[in-house]
């Protein structure tokens, strides 16, 4: 059971995009825009990063520590808008990086509709398609209800 | 550092907090003497760092879902509280814009990161790890599979005008396409060694469908070694081939054209020739792909020479250089760099136009003269059907010249020029071969 208040899931279901940061080896934040992928019944937030990209997998495995922003109304597909702020552990899995990543497609393709139509071109970005999973267990969430940051966040902790 | 950070919705805020972790908000921000002024909080508990980070980051949602228009920007560098207001000072940045980095440039910049962390990633698994792909896949990316076409349409058209004089045999063309196709995939792959080997491929960060090679030895797909042992096969296969068809059909005349195709094909590249390094290439593969394809697959058949198809491989010859002459506008810069003189590179931008444009039209005047001069039969006339085609070329290769991702519509539209014009132009000798099969 998850300790992520029901408002606050429905914003990490819905947005397309969110801020996530992690913490390079001389100790400074590392933030990049990244899609969310929220499982529900987990309550673990996963990204997938290409091996291109991989500066941040590295960060991860030396520090965990990590966090998500969720801002900005007009990237939260949803009514409702709160800002929400995920602190948590990251584990970057890759085990498999051919294929471990398509387990997330189902979420993925929510927010991404063409999605398959990529993946299926995998022939014209192999390096592109070779993916590590960032799993995101939350332990702090910083709620800014409705958005209104002039207001002290409500925080929940696991 | 913040001349293009003003048109963003907000400024996410990120230093690491007193528990160790990242913690970031969204803030409303104004740029003031070269600092990013930030809001106030009240509840904000840290007001001066010098580790942190600014993100600014934009894209245009779709109503069909996902988005597009990426662009992002991130600052490094410290805040400090100032009277009533938060003051960001950068002193760091990293940004992209798809708008200006086109995505698949932006993943062929990364490429070398990319290798590096899959051998990090076979250390840490103790297992090799290369790009996966299926088979059929990595063999038609290696080898540059879907270009064979030209290598068909000259074939075909050697044999259409054999068939037109009266004499075809099946068996022999079979046996003469896969000989030549097997040289064709040998140039392929020797090409994309060797010029992975002279640095032009490594340099060109905007490779197409059409240019740029095959990059399977940057991604990592095949090793130099596998590459030459897959080329040297494919050159033993198309020569061993073409031994036989000499031996049995003519030898002296076969083994000439094979010969021939073979150092055009081979030395295209490598050295000490580099025929496409020194402003011949383009000529190389017109004539490879156009009279020694077209009179070898001929002689096969009739175990003689004419004028006929010397005259019908000229417009495709022609093309298929196009083909290559036009592949080679993306590759410009990237070309310049590794010293590879293509006739591209040494001539302007409006002469490279010039002559593609004029190229063309010699095509459909060969066309209509050889037919004239009675070489050719009124149904090769046909490919003239293909005019529409080469004038959408045109104006889709002017449009977008220099633009290596905008090209790739007049790029494929070029090589669709080739291989119709071509097969029609088949066709046209079939026509009549058939008809005279069908009433004696």
């Amino acid at each position: 059971m998850t300790f992520i208040p029901a408002h606050v899931e429905k914003i990490l279901e819905n947005a397309l995009v969110c801020s996530f940061t992690c913490i390079d080896g001389k100790g400074r934040p590392v933030t990049h825009p990244l899609l969310p992928l929220y499982e529900r019944d987990s309550g673990n937030i996963y990204f997938t990063s290409s091996v291109l990209f991989s500066k941040k997998l590295e960060y991860i495995k030396r520090n965990p520590r990590v966090s998500a922003l969720f801002s900005n109304r007009r990237f939260i597909m949803s009514d409702e808008f709160h800002v929400v702020l995920v602190q948590g552990d990251a584990r970057v899995l890759e085990e498999d990086i051919h294929h471990g990543w398509e387990k997330l497609l189902p979420l993925w393709r929510k927010k991404e509709p063409y999605i398959d139509a990529y993946v299926k071109q995998r022939i014209a970005l192999p390096l592109f398609w070779e993916r590590s999973i960032i799993e995101l267990a939350p332990r702090k969430l910083y709620v800014w209800n409705d958005g209104d940051m002039s207001k002290e966040p409500q925080i929940y902790v696991r | 550092m913040l001349e293009d950070v003003r048109e963003y919705d907000e400024a996410i805020v990120t230093y690491v907090d007193d528990e160790g972790y990242p913690f970031s908000y969204p803030s409303s921000y104004r740029i003031e003497d070269g600092a990013v002024v930030l809001e106030r909080h009240g509840w904000l508990k840290k007001k001066s760092s010098d580790k942190v980070s600014v993100l600014f980051n934009h894209i245009t949602p779709l109503p069909t879902g996902g988005y597009m228009d990426r662009r992002y920007i991130v600052l490094w560098g410290g805040i400090e509280e100032k009277q009533d207001t938060i003051r960001f000072i950068p002193s760091r940045r990293y940004s992209w814009d798809e708008n200006k980095v086109h995505f698949f440039q932006y993943c062929e910049i990364s490429v070398p990161r990319g290798r590096r962390y899959m051998q990090l990633l076979e250390r840490e698994l103790g297992r090799k790890l290369k790009p996966a792909l299926s088979l059929f896949s990595l063999f038609f990316r290696v080898t540059r599979l879907p270009f064979l076409i030209a290598t068909v349409v000259p074939t075909l058209l050697g044999a259409a005008v054999a068939a037109y004089h009266g004499i075809f045999d099946p068996l022999l063309f079979i046996l003469t396409l896969i000989g030549v196709a097997a040289i064709h995939l040998g140039l392929n792959m020797a090409n994309d060694y060797y010029d992975t080997k002279l640095g032009a491929d490594n340099v060109n960060t905007t490779p197409t469908p059409f240019s740029g090679g095959s990059r399977a030895l940057q991604y990592g797909l095949i090793t130099p070694s596998a590459a030459v042992a897959m080329f040297s096969s494919f050159y033993a296969l198309g020569l061993g081939i073409g031994l036989y068809l000499a031996i049995t059909r003519g030898l002296v005349p076969i083994l000439s054209l094979m010969l021939l195709g073979f150092i055009l094909s081979f030395f295209y590249t490598a050295p000490p020739l580099k025929l496409a390094y020194r402003g011949v290439g383009e000529i190389a593969v017109g004539v490879g792909f156009g009279p020694v394809i077209v009179l070898g697959s001929y002689y096969v058949q009739t175990q003689g020479f004419h004028i006929a198809p010397l005259l019908a491989s000229l417009p495709v010859g022609i093309l298929i250089a196009l083909i290559l002459y036009a592949n080679e506008i993306p590759d410009k810069r990237a070309d310049a760099l590794a010293g590879k003189r293509t006739l591209v590179v040494r001539l302007d931008d409006r002469t490279v136009m010039k002559l593609y444009k004029a190229l063309i039209a010699l095509v459909y005047a060969i066309i209509v003269l050889t037919f004239a001069a009675g070489y050719a039969p009124f149904t090769t006339l046909l490919a003239l059907l293909t005019i529409p085609t080469a004038r959408k070329a045109v104006k889709q290769i002017s449009e977008t010249y220099g633009n290596p991702y905008y090209m790739i519509p007049g790029l494929a539209t070029n090589i669709k020029l080739a291989t119709t014009t071509g097969l029609l132009l088949a066709v046209g000798y079939i026509i009549p071969a058939a008809y005279n099969l069908l009433i004696t």
